[in-house]
C-alpha cells in the first residue's frame, strides 16, 4: 500500500510512462464522454468549483499583470518617445502570451491541485470503488465532468483575466500615467486582430492548455497511491507537470499559430 | 420485494466459486478457492488478515479478475461480463465497505439517494420517499441532511447500509462491518444485518474477524487461509473442528499454522554471525 | 436538495455569462472590428493631402483638448487626398466653418492626432458638413530631408496594375513592400531587379486598379516609416493629365536615404562622408527636390 514509485527506473523511463499513461487514459476519458452526458449536473457543479472558484484569482491576478506590465512598458517606451504604443504592447503581449499561459498556471495551481487532492482522497476513503459498487462509472461520473469542465473554464477564465489586464492597462496608462484615451485605444485596435490574437492566441490556446492541465490532473487523482502521502505526493507532481506541459505547449502552438 | 429462493427454487446456491486462482505481485492469493454462497443465508468469511477476504469479494462484484477459475452470480459467470452486464448485475448487489466509503460532496439523504438518482428517472416525492424509509430501517431519518463527517463511524457505517439496500439487493456484502465500533455500535449493526436478512431475505456475505459477532448471526461460516477454504460449517461445529486452522484462529493462539514470523531468511546470517564464524 | 444545487446552476451560469462577456468585450473593444464605435458624436468630413501615420480612433483636439476620435481613413479611388472623417463629441457643436484641421505628431515617434483650429466665421460646420482647411501631416522626412512614413501593408484588392521606376539606390526596399499615395497604401512592390544596362534598381510596383488616375508625371520616393521602420515607396502626384497606364515607367524618382547620411548632414551639416555606404544616397542639399 504505503509503495513509492519503484525506485529502480531512472529519470526518464518514468516520465516516459507518465506521459503514455497520461495519454491512455485520455483516450479512456474521451472513450467516456458519451457516457457522461447523462452526468451533465455533475460537468456543472465541476464547472462551478473549477471554473466559477477561480475566477477571483484570475481577476485580481489578470489587473495586476495588466497595471506591471503598463508601469514597466510605459518607463522603457518613454525612453523612445513611444508611449502611446503600450497599450497595443499591453494587448499583443496579454493575448498572445501572458493571458493563456498565466492563467494556465494559476488554474494548474487553484483548480488542477484541488481535482487531484480530491479524486486522491476519494480513492484512498474507497469512494471510487464505491461509485463501481453502485454500477456508476467513475471515470464517466468523476474524471469526464472534470475534464470537460476544465476545458470549458479555460477560455472563460482567460477571456476574464485579458479583459482584466486590458482594464489594469487602462488604468494605469490612460488615468495614472497620461496616455490619451484615444490613442490607447486606436493603437490597440489598429492592431489586435480577432483571428490572430483572439481566436488563436487566447481561445485556442488556453483551450489547449485547460485540456491539458486537468488531464494531468485528473490523470495523477486516479494513478496516486490511495495514501496520504501519495496523495500530497501526487498534488506536487500535478503542478510540476502541468507547468511544464504548458510552457512546453506554448512553444509548440505559438510556433505552429503565429 | 425480491424473493430468490421462489426464482430459482431448485437452486440453493446464490453465489458458486470453483477453481479461483489469483496472484498479487507474486504472492498467490487464492490457489484453486471453491465454495459456495446460499441463497438467502448469512455466510461469513473469516480468514486471517492478508489471505484476501476482501479480494474475494472484489471478485464476486468483478471489481477484480481473477487469473483463473469461475465465479457464478445468479449462474453468470462474473470474470467473463461485459463493463454493461456487470454494472446490470452490480445493481442488484449491496456492498458495505470498511470505512464506508460515503461521498463526501453530499449530504446523508444525498448519500442514499444517489443510486437512485444514478440509475432512475424516479419523481422527487417518491426518491424522498424511498431514501426516508431506508433512512427510517437504519434508524437515521432525523440525520438526513448531516455532511458524512458529522456522523461517527457508526452511524457513517448505518447510512452507507441505507445506501447498499436502497435498491433491494438480493445479495449485500459487508466487508468488515464490525472494524472499529464501540459495543452499542456494533450490536447496531448486527441487529440490522440480521434483520435485513430475516426481513427481506437478502443473501448476507460478510467478512470479519468478531468471532463472538460472527457466532451471534452467521448461518455458515468459511475460514480460508493460504488460498484455500480450510474448514467450514456453521459457527458452533466449525469452532469444535478440531483442525490447527481452527484451534489457532478461534482460539486465538499467537503461533500456530500462520506463523508468527513473517517468511524471512536465516536470522543468524542476517545478523552477520554467519560471516564471522567463516 | 434542489436548494445547493440550483445556486451550483446560477454560479455556473453566471460565470458562463461573465465569461463570454469577457470574451466579446476583447472581441469587440480592443480589436478591429472596435473602429466601427459609436458615440454620442456627430461627423465632420475632412480630406487631406497626406495623413502620415494617422490611425483610426485616433483622437481629434482643440487646443490639446481631445474633442473627439477619428472615425474613418479612406482614399476614393481617383483622388489624390485622404477622406478622414472626424467623429466630434456632440457638446462641441460650434466649430467655426473656416476652421482648419492639422495632422500632428505627438513627440519624434509618437502617434499622430487631428487638430483644429478654430476661425473666425460665424457659421459652424453642421453635422456631416465638410472642413475645407486642412493641413497635411507634417512629414520630418521632408522638413530634415525626407524621413518619415506612415506602417501598414497593401492588400492588392480588385486586381492591379504594374509600373517600373528606377532608382540608383533602393535601400532596404524589399517585394511586398506597401506603396503610398498621400500615406494611404495603394499597392506594394512586385518586384526589384538591377537592370543591367543602366546599372541601377528597377523596380516593378503593383498599383491597385481602382487608383488609375495618377498622372504620369508622378515622382516615386523611397521613404522610411519612422526612424527604425521599414522601407515603401511614395507617389508624389504630379499635374499631367494622362494618367500611368500598365507597363509604364516612371521617369521623377527619389531614391532611399541613408540615414547616417541624413542625420550626420543635419546635426553636423555636411559631416565627413566616411561610410562605406556614403554616396549611394541621395544628396541631402536638395531635401525635398526632385531627382
Amino acid at each position: 500500500m504505503n509503495q513509492r514509485r519503484p525506485q529502480g527506473r531512472n529519470v526518464v523511463t518514468q516520465s516516459l510512462a507518465q506521459i503514455g499513461g497520461c495519454g491512455l487514459f485520455l483516450l479512456t476519458l474521451l472513450a467516456a464522454i458519451p457516457r457522461s452526458f447523462r452526468y451533465l449536473r455533475e460537468t456543472i457543479r465541476q464547472l462551478w468549483f473549477v471554473g466559477a472558484m477561480s475566477l477571483t484569482i484570475i481577476m485580481v491576478c489578470g489587473l495586476f499583470v495588466g497595471m506591471v506590465l503598463m508601469l514597466q512598458l510605459y518607463h522603457v517606451l518613454s525612453i523612445f518617445g513611444g508611449t502611446s504604443a503600450s497599450g497595443m504592447v499591453v494587448a499583443l503581449s496579454v493575448y498572445r502570451e501572458l493571458g493563456p499561459v498565466v492563467t494556465a498556471l494559476l488554474f494548474a495551481g487553484r483548480a488542477g491541485t484541488s481535482i487531484t487532492a480530491e479524486i486522491g482522497l476519494m480513492r484512498a476513503t474507497d469512494q471510487i470503488d464505491a461509485m463501481e459498487m453502485m454500477a456508476v462509472d467513475p471515470i464517466a461520473y468523476v474524471a469526464t465532468p472534470r475534464f470537460l469542465a476544465g476545458v470549458i473554464a479555460m477560455p472563460l477564465l482567460c477571456c476574464v483575466f485579458c479583459a482584466m489586464a486590458i482594464f489594469g492597462g487602462h488604468l494605469v496608462g490612460v488615468t495614472w500615467l497620461g496616455i490619451d484615451n484615444g490613442t490607447f485605444w486606436s493603437n490597440m485596435t489598429a492592431v489586435v486582430d480577432v483571428h490572430t490574437d483572439i481566436v488563436n492566441g487566447v481561445l485556442f490556446k488556453s483551450l489547449a492548455f485547460g485540456a491539458v492541465v486537468t488531464l494531468i490532473a485528473v490523470y495523477q487523482g486516479f494513478t496516486t497511491p490511495p495514501t496520504s502521502e501519495g496523495v500530497a505526493y501526487a498534488t506536487t507532481r500535478t503542478v510540476v507537470a502541468s507547468s511544464i506541459a504548458i510552457l512546453a505547449l506554448d512553444f509548440v502552438l505559438t510556433a505552429f499559430l503565429m | 420485494m425480491t424473493d430468490p429462493v421462489r426464482a430459482t427454487p431448485d437452486d440453493s446456491t446464490l453465489v458458486r466459486v470453483r477453481g479461483l486462482t489469483t496472484v498479487l505481485g507474486g504472492k498467490t492469493i487464492f490457489d484453486q478457492l471453491a465454495l459456495d454462497i446460499p441463497r438467502g443465508r448469512i455466510t461469513a468469511i473469516m480468514g486471517p488478515s492478508g489471505t484476501g477476504k476482501t479480494t474475494l469479494l472484489k471478485h464476486i462484484t468483478g471489481q477484480m479478475r481473477p487469473d483463473a477459475g469461475e465465479i457464478l452470480v445468479h449462474g453468470q459467470n462474473v470474470p467473463g461480463m461485459s463493463r454493461e452486464a456487470l454494472y446490470k448485475m452490480r445493481e442488484g448487489i449491496g456492498y458495505l465497505f470498511q470505512n464506508s466509503a460515503l461521498l463526501t460532496d453530499f449530504d446523508v439523504f444525498e448519500n442514499v439517494a444517489f443510486p437512485l438518482r444514478q440509475h432512475t428517472a424516479l419523481p422527487e416525492v417518491l426518491i424522498r420517499s424511498l431514501v426516508l424509509m431506508k433512512l427510517q430501517a437504519v434508524g437515521l431519518r432525523g440525520a438526513a441532511r448531516l455532511m458524512p463527517h458529522e456522523l461517527s463511524g457508526g452511524m457513517a457505517r448505518r447510512v452507507a447500509l441505507a445506501r447498499a439496500i436502497v435498491f433491494d439487493p438480493q445479495l449485500i456484502l459487508y466487508d468488515e462491518p464490525f472494524v472499529g465500533l464501540d459495543p452499542v455500535a456494533l450490536n447496531q449493526v448486527l441487529k440490522l444485518i440480521r434483520t435485513l436478512n430475516q426481513t427481506l431475505g437478502i443473501t448476507s456475505v460478510l467478512v470479519a474477524h468478531e468471532l463472538a459477532a460472527v457466532q451471534q448471526i452467521a448461518d455458515h461460516v468459511f475460514l480460508i487461509a493460504n488460498g484455500k477454504v480450510v474448514a467450514q460449517g456453521d459457527p458452533k461445529s466449525i469452532a469444535a473442528d478440531g483442525s490447527p486452522w481452527t484451534r489457532q484462529f478461534f482460539g486465538g493462539e499467537a503461533d500456530g499454522p500462520v506463523p508468527f514470523q513473517y517468511p524471512a531468511g536465516d536470522y543468524a546470517s542476517e545478523l552477520g554471525f554467519v560471516g564471522a564464524v567463516k | 436538495m434542489s436548494q445547493p444545487r440550483s445556486s451550483y446552476a446560477i454560479g455556473t451560469g453566471l460565470f458562463i455569462v461573465l465569461g463570454f462577456a469577457a470574451l466579446a468585450y476583447l472581441a469587440t473593444q480592443t480589436s478591429s472590428v472596435a473602429n466601427v464605435h459609436q458615440g454620442a458624436s456627430y461627423i465632420i468630413d475632412t480630406h487631406f493631402a497626406n495623413i502620415g501615420q494617422l490611425k483610426e480612433r485616433a483622437p481629434v483636439k482643440i487646443a490639446g483638448v481631445r474633442v473627439g476620435q477619428v472615425r474613418s481613413i479612406t482614399l476614393e479611388p481617383g483622388q489624390e487626398v485622404a477622406d478622414v472623417k472626424l467623429a466630434i463629441e456632440k457638446s462641441y457643436d460650434r466649430i467655426p466653418l473656416d476652421s482648419v484641421a492639422t495632422i500632428y505628431t505627438s513627440g519624434l515617434l509618437g502617434d499622430q492626432y487631428v487638430g483644429i483650429q478654430y476661425g473666425s466665421s460665424k457659421k459652424v460646420v453642421a453635422p456631416g458638413g465638410t472642413l475645407a482647411l486642412t493641413k497635411p501631416a507634417q512629414q520630418l522626412e521632408e522638413m530634415l530631408g525626407k524621413f518619415f512614413g506612415a506602417g501598414g501593408v497593401a492588400d492588392n484588392l480588385g486586381g492591379t496594375y504594374a509600373v517600373t521606376a528606377n532608382f540608383t539606390n533602393i535601400g532596404a526596399l524589399t517585394v511586398g513592400a506597401p506603396v503610398k499615395m498621400a500615406g494611404v497604401p495603394i499597392g506594394s512592390v512586385q518586384s526589384v531587379v538591377a537592370d543591367p544596362v543602366k546599372l541601377d534598381a528597377k523596380v516593378t510596383l503593383a498599383i491597385d486598379k481602382r487608383y488609375n488616375q495618377i498622372p504620369d508625371d508622378s515622382a516615386a520616393a523611397i521613404f522610411t516609416s519612422g526612424l527604425i521602420g521599414t522601407q515603401y515607396v511614395a507617389i508624389q502626384p504630379g499635374g499631367s493629365p494622362t494618367a500611368l497606364k500598365n507597363g509604364d515607367e516612371m521617369i521623377l524618382t527619389q531614391s532611399a536615404m541613408q540615414l547616417e547620411d541624413l542625420i550626420g548632414k543635419f546635426l553636423v551639416n555636411g559631416s565627413p562622408s566616411d561610410k562605406k555606404d556614403a554616396g549611394n544616397g541621395k544628396p541631402s542639399a536638395s531635401p525635398a527636390g526632385k531627382q
